[in-house]
């Protein structure tokens, strides 16, 4: 994370040219071979490296705007606040009202305004991260990362999580992995929201796991309600147990 | 919409690029794009137009846009083949879902050609 801001020491990545001599003495071609996202890419690696160093948990959580993202949260917050330091970066274009939601549940958190952009990126990740840090005083357990309520571009930046998320909730309807395919694609977990709501609605659990696991086969799914708490028990001993891994890691590590 | 912030970043790039190689201007610059990369080239193409007026030394500067087609290559059997689906594909000669990405996921600037 911190080769971004020089608060730490790291290889840096140097660019080279290479040139081909045309005949032309004006022109000249100059090979770059990288990618579009060689910059965002940088400094997620670099987020991640910093999260890894310190055993914390990064997760990612992409949905649609009203998936139910940071109810989500805030019921995962009470339920682990007593055993976990969880921090939060909040993913908006405008205001600060989720940030101070999960506040009034009792985890830290920072508020990220994009001023309009519908995804985070990588830059914005570490900039925040640096401000929950001071808000903490340290480190936090598990980070979860909040994204902007959209179903496409934020699956394209990644941004130093170990896990993605990906929720959609039942009343969005059963064709959303069809037609979402790279939130999928990406994700290393899916989560059916708002499940209570199922007997009100046309939506087949078993045909959206199906079609989801057909875009990617390595998903982890979880049908909760916030509501009636079905569901959350198996969510919250998934971050448990990923947790102590990351621990685990870092000891050995 | 995030096909602006990369045209954007692209640009800054570029720009750079041209400030290091001392270039009076940047012609043309060569980008792959793979079909699961989730870019619609179209935005990508129309964002890198309406941007690079902003740079003096890009405002000239052509995008050439290479698509790349969705190809796996079967670890069971060797197949190799291209598919139009974002589905995950069974290899169509044994079924095995056992595969290897060769492309469409590309983003990638290759070259860009540069008056001295």
């Amino acid at each position: 994370m911190c080769d971004v801001c020089g608060c730490g020491q790291h290889d840096h990545e140097h660019e080279h040219s290479h040139f081909v001599v045309s005949d032309d003495t004006t022109k000249k071609n100059v090979e770059i071979k990288k990618s579009l996202f060689s910059e965002n890419d940088r400094v997620a690696r670099s987020n991640r490296e910093h999260f890894d160093r310190h055993g914390i948990l990064a997760i990612n959580l992409i949905s649609s705007p009203g998936s139910g993202k940071t109810t989500l949260l805030e019921k995962t917050i009470e339920a682990l606040k007593d055993e976990l330091k969880i921090g939060v970066l909040e993913g908006d274009i405008e205001t600060e009202r989720d940030a101070e939601r999960v506040r009034a549940k009792g985890a830290a958190a920072v508020q990220l305004t994009t001023g309009g952009a519908c995804h985070l990126e990588a830059p914005l990740v570490h900039k925040g991260f640096h401000a929950l840090e001071k808000q903490m005083e340290g480190y936090p357990d598990i980070l979860f990362i909040e994204n902007v309520g959209n179903l496409v571009c934020p699956s394209s930046f990644y941004l130093g999580e170990h896990i993605r998320v990906v929720l959609i909730s039942v009343p969005e309807g059963e064709d959303k992995p069809a037609k979402y395919p790279k939130a999928f694609k990406t994700s290393d977990v899916f989560i059916i929201t708002k499940s209570d709501l199922l007997p009100y609605f046309d939506f087949d659990v078993e045909k959206v796991k199906k079609e989801a696991l057909s875009l990617n086969p390595n998903l982890k799914i979880f049908v909760v309600s916030a509501k009636t708490g079905e569901g959350l028990d198996e969510w919250f001993n998934f971050l448990r147990e990923k947790v102590q891994e990351k621990k685990a890691a870092k000891v050995e590590g | 919409m995030h096909e602006t912030s990369l045209a954007m970043g692209l640009l800054d790039s570029l720009n750079q690029m041209a400030e290091r190689e001392k270039a009076k201007k940047v012609l043309k610059v060569r980008v792959k794009i793979g079909k699961l990369s989730g870019i619609v080239v179209d935005s990508f193409v129309f964002a890198f137009n309406a941007l690079k007026e902003q740079f003096p030394k890009l405002a000239g500067a052509e995008l050439i846009v290479e698509e790349t087609p969705t190809l796996y290559r079967c670890r069971a059997c060797g197949h190799e083949f291209e598919v139009e689906t974002v589905f995950f594909p069974e290899c169509p000669k044994c079924g095995s879902v056992d595969l290897e990405l060769l492309s469409g996921e590309e983003l990638e600037v290759v070259d860009a050609e540069i008056e001295v």
